[in-house]
């Protein structure tokens, strides 16, 4: 094991600050989100979890994957590809594990997605382990843990003032390399963690069919918003819309760029075809879908449950749509 | 130019628009020629795929491809009813301009299973687009399916389209060409009324037989209704293709989904039996 003071920490992260982009927590007017820092003096240390998740830094709100010109009646395409190295600080389990959903989709179905993959290979992750969950956090019912160093490079487990560090994959053992604190030699144990056992299971992908046309789904959209936030601090919700954006365009050119940006099934125009057909018009079919893919679609062709137990669209959402109350409906008998 | 296309999904290959003609109000019939590679990756392309076409600096939208490319010719029809921003801007363009084209995507319809059969195709409006490369399939291998009848619809005469190719659908040994209109016009000399009318008038067997529907979904939802109440077909031998708004093609982008199913790659062609089964309804 390796043991570092957070003095270290911080020695170390302004050391890759100065190889790559270094993303960090910071607290900015109240919330905490990730966002590139020069060095670790803005850097909050303490928080139970951002806002935001670090979702954005793979597959981000609006992301141009070409650039179109057009001259002389021909038109080129230029692929537009992620560049350059980052590295992630203070990542927490729920965050990992959002991007070990989203993997299954972009990666590990065909075709793979080359903007998410090259990003997830270009990015270091170093995970921060929870010292307690938050109100609305249940990560320990979806297979989850505050200290779950699943998915990591490297995990820092707060421990007696200082934190354990694990170097868990090559990426990591890369950017331990020149620091000499990772001597491997400490004595000391992670700090056991406080967990709380969560009682809410999560109902099997079996039980959802038999639920779809009951009255909860209405219930439950009366107070619903369609406001798409949700979907939007989820680490695992994953729907884009795809369109191009005209570019102030130089001398007789015309350039416009293709871009991809975050979109949710909760949007009222979601699945609204050209011509005004749309077969997901009430509110009520809308909600529902957002958990059915979570828990039945998801699973069901890609692999894992499309939810991180992170809590944060329970603390996002304006009217209170709990999410846990929703997983409590369909598992009762 | 465009590179790493095979690489990259959301690339599209570059085509050049080598006729545009109007074929129904507001609908016009355009031929792409494929550029760079893109003739090669549509060589293969099966009647009921789609590809996504791309109107540069205003997007790209799925559109069912409306012909069979024949070998080497590296060319795509494409029936398009101006109706969003991408099909505003296809409209604007001409002869020589430049579009993008990403696929083919999608099932298609299994015309080997056809084979022997006799095949009812059921066309409402622009939803003929796609049933276009299934009459061309049949006619180019007459002898492999049976009797052959179109019943073709739309809401009035201007919006029929391929008429101009009515007489060479009729002129195929076997085939019937059906039509019918919603509200007809002082020239219009065929049936007037809605197509689930016709359906029933013409009443085709269900022995040995498949039906293959395009058009509204509303549309799709009567006829196989007729077809199973009235005519004793099967949902299994009523196959649709049906309309989702997407923005990949691919499985990813997660808009198209009928309950568990994909419609870009789980479909769009499903059989009734299929779509009954879903979760949710395409209504």
């Amino acid at each position: 094991m390796n043991y570092l003071t957070r003095q270290e920490v911080a020695t170390w992260l302004d050391k890759l600050a100065q190889e790559q982009t270094l993303i960090a927590p910071l607290d900015i007017a109240g919330n905490i989100l990730y966002r590139p820092v020069q060095d670790t003096h803005e850097v909050a240390w303490d928080f139970v979890r951002s806002f935001m998740s670090i979702k954005e830094f793979f597959f981000p709100q609006t992301e141009r994957l070409m650039l179109i010109e057009k001259l002389a009646g021909q038109v080129t395409l230029t692929e537009t590809l992620p560049e350059g190295n980052t590295v992630i600080f203070g990542a927490r389990p729920c965050d990992a594990r959002g991007l070990l959903t989203l993997d299954a989709l972009f990666i590990d179905n065909e075709p793979v997605d080359p903007y998410y993959k090259l990003r997830r290979e270009n990015t270091t992750l170093i995970g921060l382990a929870c010292e307690s969950l938050g109100p609305s956090c249940f990560c320990t019912s979806v297979g989850g843990a505050p200290d779950d160093p699943t998915g990591m490079d490297i995990m820092l487990t707060p421990t007696g003032g200082g934190y354990v560090a694990e170097i868990l994959t090559a990426k990591g053992e890369k950017i331990s390399k020149r620091f000499p604190v990772f001597d491997g030699l400490s004595e000391i144990r992670p700090h056991p963690l406080h967990e709380r056992k969560h009682e809410l299971k999560i109902p099997p992908k079996e039980v959802w069919p038999a639920k779809f046309n009951d009255d909860f789904w209405a219930e439950m959209a009366e107070r619903c918003l369609s406001c798409r936030i949700c979907a939007y601090v989820c680490p695992s919700c994953r729907c884009f819309d795809v369109r191009d954006e005209v570019l102030p365009g130089k001398n007789g050119e015309d350039q416009s760029e293709r871009i991809r940006c975050w979109d949710s099934c909760n949007g009222i125009p979601y699945r609204r075809v050209a011509g005004g057909h749309n077969p997901r018009f009430m509110k009520n079919q809308r909600l529902r879908n957002r958990f059915y893919c979570k828990f039945y679609y998801f699973p069901l062709h890609y692999g894992p449950v499309s939810c991180t137990g992170c809590g944060r669209c329970i603390d996002a959402c304006p009217v209170n749509v709990d999410i846990t109350e929703v997983l409590g409906y369909v598992g009762r008998r | 130019m465009t590179e790493n296309t095979q690489s990259n999904p959301m690339m599209p290959y570059l085509g050049k628009l080598v006729e545009v003609k109007d074929i129904a109000t507001e609908i016009k019939l355009f031929r792409v020629e494929m550029l760079n590679g893109g003739g090669e990756a549509f060589r293969d392309t099966k009647p009921g795929q789609f590809a996504f076409v791309s109107a540069f600096g205003v997007g790209e939208a799925p559109f069912g491809i409306a012909n069979i490319p024949q070998d080497g010719s590296a060319t795509l029809d494409f029936a398009i009813n101006r109706l969003g921003s991408v099909t505003t801007d296809l409209h604007e363009l001409g002869v020589g301009d430049m579009v993008g084209v990403r696929g083919p995507l999608g099932n298609g319809f299994p015309m080997e299973d056809f084979k022997g059969k006799n095949l009812i195709v059921i066309g409402g409006g622009i939803g003929g687009a796609p049933l276009r490369p299934v009459i061309q399939t049949v006619m180019a291998n007459r002898d492999d399916y049976r009797d052959f009848q179109i019943l073709w619809a739309a809401r009035n005469p201007s919006l029929l389209v391929f008429t101009d190719e009515y007489d060479s659908w009729r002129a195929t040994p076997n085939t019937e060409l059906h039509l019918t209109v919603d509200q007809g016009d002082s020239t219009w000399e065929y049936s007037v009324g809605l197509i689930t009318e016709l359906l029933e008038r013409v009443s085709p067997s269900p022995r040995n037989a498949v039906t293959i529907t395009c058009g509204p979904p509303i549309m799709i939802h009567f006829v196989n209704r007729v077809l199973v109440e009235k005519l004793n077909f099967k949902p299994e031998q009523n196959y649709v293709t049906l309309e989702a708004r997407m923005h990949c093609g691919i499985g990813k982008c997660g808009r198209c989904n009928l309950g568990t199913k994909l419609v870009c790659v789980d479909g769009p062609v499903f059989t009734m039996a299929e779509v009954g089964s879903l979760l949710e309804s395409f209504l």
